[in-house]
Order: structure tokens, then C-alpha cells, then sequence
């Protein structure tokens, strides 16, 4: 039998992108911060998996960055979540909520 | 003791051991295959540079300035492989679909004969090129002749393979861009070899000839039913449907500018002959010369807007938009084979064919006249 992780690779997966849109959302953060505030959960990723994924979303009109100057070394992008980006992430948390509850009750047996 | 290669990572200067610049080009590269979809492919993959070029900088200080191969491993291990999207949903042309290959009949140019016809019968019917020949051949015998014809239409109602997802799609292969991203890699692999020792030392100015002959590949590979079409703009060709019926109109325009222009000899000429045209016959007060130039000024009225759409047709058809005359040279070849249809078969028009260069004597006659 797969463990719990493996079976939820792909769940994981598509929740990423949920995981990056509540990250941004409140705060400008650059790449190094996504991937910091990831590292310690189960959607800990990769720049090769990030990047690919962030530019889904900038062209999604979900998110949108600016370049920053940084201290040393090249200016950075900083990413923000959008109106849009905004919208979206509350449906996908009302969701995820019915998800959650709905296991809670069958759990519970009611 | 190493090689030591320097490279530009997005703009800043970087210092490697051979084996890791190896390393990091074979990175990048399956970057750019799995993102040979992505409209934002440039974009990422410099993101993805800056973010190596970062990770390398922190081996670095003023003590130490080369990147080792390890560290190269190790950096490239943090990155991780470059995805895809799993859920494709960027933006695709119309030839791309995902539900497997989709076989249509095209013309294929590549080893015809003629117009490229059996050759795309022989990819659409998967059998060899050489028995579609042979079976034409004997049809042709068998119909009288008139499998000729049916050819001639077909070359113009059936497409060309310009593309190579079209041309993927005559022999009803899968079109894959990473399969012709490969073959494009292993082309130039094949060609760098020999000038690889001057070009390492620029990893960049390598990356751009790669683009380049990429670029080049592809260009080639989309012109090659043009010919030499370095001048052809690189527009895309119309689809399927649109440049079947462009074929249909290419025909039947074809023949209404070719009957236009028969109907016009004929008035022109029987009014020099006759003095009348289609029986009936000019008032007197009217100079001769003046119902020439009014027939003459009648005809291109009528035909012109026929030949604009003849012409539209053809470059459809052709997918390039210079006029090369054939479609002119095409419209001769159909009145020539109506002269020739008339002599073989109507006995009245065979009269007129044969009075037809006493005719010209007389339109020479009636010019001297003129005066």
C-alpha cells in the first residue's frame, strides 16, 4: 500500500497552486520567500517546478510582480496577488472547506 | 586539471569546471524541451538562470571563483527538473490537438513527381509510393485519359503539406514539438561538432546559433513547398477546409476568367471579321475602332473582379502571396485545351479555328487600315 504521501502526490499538486495564491495574497514575496514558506510543509517544491507554474499564473491574471532593487545582486521580481488572483482564491478556500467538512461529517458518521 | 568555461548567466559573468558546464547546458536544455510550448519559455527559462546564477554565487567568495562540478550537481539538484504544465491549457494553434493524430490527405512535394499527389495518397493509405504509381498509371490507360484530369483538379482541391504538423498529420503521425525540438537538437549536434572547440568558450553566443539554426531548421522545413521562399512571408497557412474550397474557387474561376476571355476573342475578332458582334451589329455613326476599345474596356470590367478572386484562390492554395504568372499560364493551358477540345469535337468550331488565322490576316489588314 502507498503511503499517505504518495498517494497524495497528485492532490498535492494541483493544490499547489492554491498553496502559492495564499502566500501571495496579503504580502509581495519573491521567489525565495515562496519556496522558504514552502519548504516546511508537505507542498515543499522547486524553483524548476515554481517558475513554470508562477508564469501559469501571471498569465492567468491571478498574480503580477514588479521588480524590486535588491541589496546585492541583480533587481528581483516581487509577486502580488490581483483582483482577480483574489477571487479566485476565495472560491478555491470555500471549496476546499466543503471538501474538509463533508470528510469531517462522514468521519463523524452522520 | 580541469577546463575551466566561462559563461553569461542572465547578464553576469560565471566561471566553470568543464563537467559542470556540461551539466548545466544539458539542464537548460531539457528546460527549453519541456517548455518548447510554454509562451513564456524565454522568460522562464532566464528565471531559471538568475536563480542557478544565485545558487552559484553562494559557492563563490574573492578566494574561490571557479564552479565545481559538485556544486554544479548539487545546485542543479535544488532546482529541480523543469515541468510542463500538467494541465496544458496554453494558448494552442489549431493543428494542435491532444486526441492522438489526426491523418488528413495532403499533397506531399517531398519525392513527387508531379504535384505531389501520390505521394500523399501512399502516406494517407500507409502503402508504398511506387504502387500508387503503378495503379494510377494503369487507371489512367484504363479511363482514357481521363484520370488526367481528375489529377489535374486534385492537385489544386487537395492541399500541400507546408507545415510539419501538417505534414505529421498527411502520414498520421502524433505531432510533437518536443520530437521536432529533438530532431532540430540532433541536427545541430551533428553540425557543431565540427566547430564546437571555437564556439565553447561562449555559451551563449552557442545558445543563440543553436536558436538560430533552430529557427533556420524549422523555416526551412515550413518553406519547402515554396521552393527558395526566403521572400514568403512567414504567415500562417490557411486550414484544411478553407484551402479545399480555395481549390474549388481556384478551379472554377480558372475557367469562368478562361470562358470570359475566349467569349472576348471571339466578340473582338467576329467584329472585325463581320462587322457584327453576337449578331448584332453597331449603329453606323460608330467608329469601328471605338467598339473595339468599348469591348476591350467590357472585358477587363467583367473579368477583373474574376481574376482578383482567382488570384485570392490560388494564393490560398499556394500559401504564398506573390503572383508567380500560374495561375495566368494555367488559364492559357485550359483555353488551349478548349481550342483543342473544339477541333477534336465540334465540327462548327473546327470551321471557325481554321478561319480563325484568316481572321488575323484580316485584324492585320484592318490595323494597316487604321493608318
Amino acid at each position: 500500500m502507498p503511503s499517505a504521501d504518495e498517494q497524495f502526490a497528485g492532490l498535492r499538486k494541483g493544490l499547489l497552486e492554491f498553496a502559492i495564491l495564499a502566500i501571495v495574497s496579503g504580502r509581495t514575496v519573491y521567489v525565495g520567500d515562496i519556496l522558504a514558506a514552502l519548504a516546511p510543509t508537505p507542498f515543499t517544491t522547486q524553483e524548476g517546478t515554481l517558475y513554470p507554474l508562477l508564469s501559469k499564473l501571471r498569465r492567468e491574471e491571478l498574480v503580477d510582480y514588479q521588480w524590486v532593487e535588491s541589496g546585492q545582486g541583480p533587481p528581483r521580481k516581487y509577486y502580488q496577488i490581483t483582483e482577480k488572483g483574489a477571487e479566485r482564491l476565495t472560491e478555491l478556500t470555500e471549496y476546499w472547506r466543503r471538501l474538509s467538512t463533508t470528510l469531517d461529517e462522514l468521519q463523524a458518521g452522520r | 586539471m580541469e577546463r575551466v568555461i566561462t559563461i553569461n548567466l542572465n547578464g553576469n559573468p560565471y566561471q566553470l569546471e568543464e563537467p559542470a558546464y556540461d551539466a548545466l547546458r544539458a539542464y537548460v536544455g531539457r528546460a527549453e524541451a519541456a517548455l518548447a510550448d510554454n509562451p513564456d519559455k524565454a522568460e522562464i527559462v532566464r528565471d531559471l538562470e538568475q536563480a542557478i546564477a544565485d545558487k552559484c554565487a553562494a559557492y563563490l567568495n574573492p578566494g574561490k571563483s571557479v564552479v565545481s562540478a559538485e556544486e554544479m550537481s548539487t545546485v542543479i539538484g535544488e532546482m529541480g527538473p523543469v515541468e510542463a504544465e500538467a494541465n496544458g491549457d496554453a494558448p494552442r494553434g489549431e493543428s494542435a490537438s491532444d486526441d492522438g493524430p489526426n491523418k488528413r490527405l495532403y499533397r506531399i512535394r517531398d519525392g513527387a513527381w508531379i504535384a505531389g499527389i501520390c505521394t500523399g495518397l501512399a502516406a494517407y493509405l500507409n502503402v508504398d509510393v511506387a504502387i500508387v504509381r503503378l495503379i494510377a498509371v494503369i487507371l489512367g490507360f484504363i479511363t482514357g485519359g481521363w484520370l488526367l484530369l481528375i489529377y489535374l483538379i486534385a492537385m489544386f482541391i487537395i492541399p500541400s503539406a507546408q507545415t510539419s504538423e501538417e505534414w505529421a498529420a498527411a502520414h498520421g503521425l502524433p505531432f510533437n514539438t518536443q520530437e521536432v525540438i529533438e530532431r532540430a537538437k540532433r541536427e545541430y549536434a551533428r553540425v557543431s561538432e565540427d566547430i564546437s572547440r571555437d564556439f565553447r568558450s561562449s555559451w551563449r553566443s552557442q545558445r543563440r546559433a543553436w536558436r538560430e539554426q533552430s529557427h533556420a531548421w524549422r523555416r526551412s522545413f515550413a518553406n519547402w513547398d515554396h521552393g527558395g521562399g526566403a521572400a514568403a512571408p512567414p504567415a500562417k497557412p490557411a486550414g484544411y477546409v478553407t484551402r479545399v474550397f480555395a481549390g474549388i474557387g481556384a478551379v472554377a474561376f480558372s475557367l469562368i476568367t478562361a470562358a470570359l476571355l475566349i467569349a472576348f476573342l471571339l466578340a473582338f475578332f467576329t467584329f472585325i471579321d463581320t462587322g457584327a458582334i453576337l449578331g448584332w451589329t453597331p449603329p453606323g455613326d460608330v467608329p469601328g475602332w471605338l467598339v473595339l476599345v468599348v469591348i476591350a474596356i467590357a472585358y477587363a470590367a467583367i473579368s477583373a473582379p474574376f481574376s482578383a478572386l482567382r488570384r485570392a484562390s490560388y494564393a490560398t492554395v499556394s500559401g504564398h502571396y506573390q503572383g508567380h504568372g500560374a495561375d495566368g499560364l494555367i488559364v492559357l493551358a485550359i483555353i488551349v485545351a478548349a481550342a483543342w477540345f473544339t477541333w477534336a469535337y465540334i465540327p462548327e468550331g473546327r470551321e471557325l479555328l481554321e478561319q480563325a488565322f484568316a481572321v488575323l490576316a484580316h485584324f492585320v489588314t484592318y490595323m494597316r487600315n487604321l493608318n
